[in-house]
């Protein structure tokens, strides 16, 4: 049942490869996906209608919509309508979308939890909209949606596993291609989820840690 | 309009406010026509059906202190919210200084922004922000709204924190600060833009009586100084001794006001000594 030592060594550059090209997609996708969350954030909570509305739009359906669905809806389905993209790009606009859509929900609500008090403050002595949301509320905001933010993170990583509907050389498709090669399907998938564990466990080892950090400043 | 500050019949004004003013040593321009800093006019706040604020008129003069008591529920805070536009009335008219606005017409940006330059807002709750150092809030409008340097809005900063006596306290976050000693910064927070006028929301309020002690003697001295200041209070010491005029809400109107010995020790109305009998009983 276990890989044998030689077949290990045969297969661990691929599978490097692969765990390479799925924190690839993992860094871009936050990369891009938080700060896309944050603005979906602020779009949901303003005033504006239109702005309310295509916020609204872009997160129900980034949540709605499975992440599998998203991916292949960009890989596989925009083509027909002329737009064809790679399956990393496609990859990281998926899980992008998919990652700014949660992590909106994740800001609006820390930025909700925000006594209201601290608003007002930020009005009274005059500050405009843009330096309050700068200086008074993101950084309570963000604090308290740290924790969360990269638990999200975590599962954005596991997430990247389903590009290998798509055909992106990440781990799990390096591990169902060795499968394939040598019928040792069940070892190179189990080589595949410990590398997936290796950077999981300890990812959520910090988030608990930055967790307990976070909550020692919790006071007025 | 000049001169018609005692609205609702108090009667007989046993001493006019100049004369408070003066007796508290505070110059009143003698001479010249003495203009209120602050106006309402029939100013009205509604929340759906309720009538927080029922037409209220009110001038409070130059280095006036004014404090509002009443039970609650009367409209006292909606009243100084409304002042600063935190909460925009819907009716009537608000002016300070040179600034006029007109619940009528939606405010400008810049309208607001001056108006706020030139109010200062102290909460019963205190709102430091927890995240920054207490110089860090003093400085923060000096930089973002005067447009100061770091570093001379720090100076200015740590001279208004010696001025509340905590400016060993600059580098600490609130968090590790006394409620007291919070709402005091919260004071040097608020007095960091040179504002014309202070608003204080019960300031006093969310604190034990010793701790309280300490703000008002902060605020005792600001009076001093001959700040124009608007306090809703339960301190009924306060409103008796370091206010020149009180003023009486309930149900969201003016029932009475006037010079603070006046109303505090020989009220008019029937709705005065109701209250003030209920607030000595306690």
């Amino acid at each position: 049942m276990l890989p044998s030592y030689e077949e290990l060594s045969a297969w661990l550059p691929d599978l490097l490869s692969g765990l390479s090209i799925s924190l690839q997609v993992t860094v871009l996708s936050l990369l891009i996906g938080i700060p896309f969350g944050l603005l979906l954030a602020l779009g949901v909570l303003a005033k504006n209608r239109l702005t309310k509305v295509i916020a609204l739009f872009l997160v129900e359906v980034g949540r709605g919509a499975p992440a599998l669905v998203l991916l292949q809806f960009i890989y596989f389905g925009l083509p027909t309508s002329g737009l064809t993209l790679g399956s990393f790009t496609a990859a990281v606009i998926a899980l992008a979308w998919n990652t700014g859509a949660y992590t909106s929900e994740i800001i609006r609500a820390s930025l909700q939890s925000i006594p209201h008090g601290q608003r007002e403050a930020a009005v009274a002595i005059g500050l405009n909209r843009l330096d309050a949301l700068r200086y008074v509320l993101l950084p309570q905001g963000l604090r308290v949606a740290l924790p969360a933010l990269l638990a999200f993170s975590i599962l954005i990583f596991q997430g990247t596993s389903l590009c290998f509907t798509i055909a992106l050389p990440e781990l799990v498709s390096r591990a169902y291609e060795i499968g394939s090669n040598t019928f040792r399907y069940f070892p190179a998938l189990l080589a595949a989820g410990v590398l997936y564990a290796s950077i999981s466990i300890p990812a959520a080892l910090l988030v608990s840690h930055v967790e307990k950090r976070a909550g020692s400043y919790a006071q007025r | 309009m000049d001169g018609a500050v005692l609205h609702l019949g108090s009667g007989k004004p046993t001493m006019t406010e100049d004369d408070t003013l003066a007796a508290r040593g505070v110059p009143s321009a003698k001479g010249q026509a003495r203009k209120p800093l602050i106006k309402l006019d029939r100013l009205s706040k509604h929340y759906g059906n309720h009538t927080v604020l029922d037409g209220i008129d009110l001038e409070v003069m130059p280095g006036e202190v004014l404090a509002i008591i009443g039970p609650s529920g009367s409209g006292k805070s909606t009243l100084l919210r409304c002042i600063n536009y935190l909460e925009p009335p819907d009716g009537g008219h608000v002016s300070i200084g040179d600034i006029s606005l007109n619940a009528a017409a939606p405010a400008g940006r810049s309208e607001l922004s001056t108006l706020r330059r030139s109010v200062g807002m102290v909460f019963q709750s205190f709102n430091l922000f927890p995240h920054m150092t207490v110089l860090r809030n003093v400085s923060l409008a000096q930089e973002r709204v005067l447009g100061r340097s770091r570093k001379s809005a720090d100076e200015r900063s740590m001279q208004l924190l010696k001025r509340v006596g905590l400016a060993d306290k600059a580098e600490q976050y609130p968090g590790r600060c006394s409620g007291g000693q919070q709402q005091r910064i919260a004071i040097a927070r608020a007095l960091a833009l040179d504002p014309e006028v202070m608003l204080f929301d019960e300031p006093t309020s969310a604190l034990d009586p010793e701790l309280g002690l300490e703000v008002l003697a902060v605020m005792r001295e600001l009076a001093e100084t001959g700040m124009t200041m608007i306090v809703v209070t339960h301190e009924m010491s306060f409103a008796e001794n370091v206010s020149d005029t009180v003023m009486i809400m309930a149900d969201g109107k003016i029932i009475e006001k006037g010079p603070s010995a006046d109303v505090m020790r020989n009220p008019q109305q029937e709705r005065t000594k109701r209250f003030l009998r209920a607030v000595h009983d306690r």
